[in-house]
């Protein structure tokens, strides 16, 4: 086991590596070869102190990046809990309904949801706000001083539920795919005629014969779900996201790396998480 | 005892009618998307129409709230708010169409340029490649690419064409990895065929038949991706319900219908288009594509 999470973390290490080297590729590229910026990646002019647009306290770097995460970080969770708890559960039911065609069934709704503009939603979520419940509607309009912060829980929901819809209805699709294709082997219709019963198959064999194959399913969504957090912008939510495209928008370095840097960081830890796991249940694995 | 033989006419006639029945599910849904095309692009391309003079407001302002007359209300000037959505969304259906074509190109082209080896690892490099940029989110590299090159749509064009064609590399890999596996390119080599010949008859019409589906399915997700990025300003100034909602919201107090409504439109056309799409994949039995965005 150690050795397997050695092996991995080098690998994600050099992949993270690689990551950031594009990143800065794709900075250069977009900033001074296509556009008409004269400020190189590699200058140390370029980066400068956090510009008062980005933040009025008068932080540091390290304190901006650990505010924006502190603000991002319910999202993200939010967002998590959904995609794995229904994502999983879902989908295992899909494939065990699936003469009701039930994983398209239950995958309909996030699919629907998905189809709604996210920064419409959220822009819609301030507008409802404002005039119905007659309260400040987008998330930089009240701050809580006193007592539980209920209010920015409620941001962060209204920031995760855009974000994980579709990511939802892809993973009940894809767990319920899975199972589906595990189902058809022919071993199973060798199980049912020497007499099990259809719930001793499903999760006494096929779930568990396909727990590796649905274990390296856990990442496919993360790069979507941190891209999403760019909603956070339209919202005006002050994390992650919104400090990419402000940065973007200001044509801030520092901001860009950090922020982009952070999503990878994400990724990578899933994408490490996932590879030891998958690699422990079955060593000889290839993704 | 007469010549049975058919002329090649009937054959090919045959061939060609049993084809269109096969296809009969994918030929219906045609008719649904012209239908859709056909209404969206009825009022012609008004790529002169720019967002920030039709949202501004005069000093007396002659806007309308919806009514039977203008669904969806008027702007500051007049205008009707339907039909600015309605050109507004034929504009963001050509670029995501423009977009995912040019994407799917560009993935086969990359692509092809390693099938014809018959090594076991000819596709290692791509994959070690795809591995690597998986870390960064799609929609960072665009909101990156868009902004840093000045914020133009053909700026936005070319993000959207190089990431598609990226994450779309690994899955065509796949699906020629396992295209090698059938029982008749198996036959075809026992035969003697060419790897040429085997690659082009035999794997790339059922990728090709395939890429459809795939054509279908990401349409509806580019369009929402490229209304995110006219939201935020970085596909320049022209029509698009993600800068008209944008410009809307700071009217929410005196014309909230601004932001709304274009958003509504905007939500059924992609909804139509996902619908659309997920059909035309399950006929063509694409299989789950990996969320791009």
């Amino acid at each position: 086991m150690v050795r397997i999470f050695f092996h991995r973390l080098v690998v994600a290490l050099i992949r993270f590596g690689a990551a950031g080297m594009a990143l800065l590729v794709l900075i250069e590229l977009s900033f001074c070869v296509i556009g008409d910026s004269d400020r190189h990646v590699w200058l140390r002019d370029s980066y400068g102190p956090v510009p008062a647009e980005l933040s009025d306290k008068g932080v540091s770097w390290g304190g901006l990046v650990h505010d924006r995460m502190s603000a991002t970080l319910p999202v993200l969770g939010l967002c998590l809990s959904g995609v794995f708890l229904v994502g999983y559960n879902w989908g295992v039911l899909g494939a065990r309904l699936r003469r009701f065609h039930a994983a398209r069934l239950l995958s309909a709704a996030f699919s629907a949801f998905a189809c709604l503009p996210g920064f419409w939603f959220v822009v819609m979520v301030a507008i409802y706000s404002y005039f119905h419940w007659q309260r400040p509607g987008f998330a930089n309009d009240v701050v809580v001083e006193e007592g539980p912060d209920l209010l920015s829980w409620w941001n962060a929901c209204i920031l995760a539920l855009p974000a994980m819809a579709a990511a939802v209805g892809w993973q009940i699709r894809a767990v319920s795919g899975v199972l589906e294709r595990e189902l058809s082997r022919p071993y199973v219709r060798g199980l049912f005629a020497s007499g099990y019963s259809d719930e001793d198959i499903f999760y006494s064999n096929v779930f568990r014969r396909s727990l590796p194959s649905l274990l390296a399913l856990s990442d496919r969504t993360i790069p979507a779900l941190t891209g999403s957090l760019i909603f956070e912008y339209a919202f005006r939510y002050p994390g992650m996201g919104s400090l990419l495209v402000e940065s973007v928008l200001l044509q801030n370095y520092g901001g860009i790396i950090a922020s982009s840097l952070w999503m990878m960081g994400w990724v990578s830890i899933f994408v490490l998480i996932k590879d030891c796991t998958v690699r422990f249940l079955k060593p000889d694995w290839t993704s | 005892m007469t010549n049975r033989r058919q002329s090649k006419v009937t054959r090919t006639t045959r061939s060609f009618l049993a084809r269109l029945w096969q296809m009969r599910r994918v030929l219906l849904l045609i008719i649904p998307y012209l239908i859709l095309f056909g209404w969206l692009f009825s009022g012609g391309s008004r790529m002169d129409v720019r967002p920030g003079e039709i949202y501004a407001v005069p000093g007396n302002p002659a806007w309308e709230s919806p009514d039977k007359e203008h669904w969806f209300g008027t702007t500051g000037n007049g205008a009707d708010l339907f039909e600015l959505s309605r050109l507004a969304m034929a504009s963001s259906v050509s670029v995501a169409v423009v977009s995912v074509s040019l994407g799917i190109g560009l993935a086969l082209l990359v692509t092809m340029l390693f099938v014809f080896d018959g090594g076991k690892k000819r596709f290692e490099m791509l994959n070690a490649a795809s591995r690597a940029g998986f870390l960064m989110p799609s929609m960072a590299v665009l909101v990156i690419f868009t902004g840093g090159s000045g914020g133009s749509l053909v700026m936005a064009i070319s993000g959207l064409i190089f990431v598609i064609a990226f994450h779309l590399c690994p899955v065509l890999t796949a699906w020629f990895d396992e295209g090698e596996g059938g029982f008749d390119v198996l036959a075809s080599y026992a035969l003697g065929l060419t790897r040429r010949e085997i690659v082009m008859n035999r794997i790339l019409p059922k990728v090709l038949r395939r890429l459809i589906g795939v054509f279908a399915v990401l349409v509806p997700v580019v369009v929402l991706v490229e209304m995110a990025l006219s939201f935020m300003g970085l596909t320049g100034d022209r029509l698009s319900c993600g800068a008209m909602i944008a410009y809307g919201q700071v009217l929410i107090i005196e014309a909230p219908w601004m932001a709304i409504y274009p958003g509504i439109l905007a939500s059924l056309v992609v909804m139509v288009l996902s619908l659309l799409g997920w059909r035309v994949s399950a006929a063509l039995r694409t299989g789950n594509i990996p969320g791009i965005f």
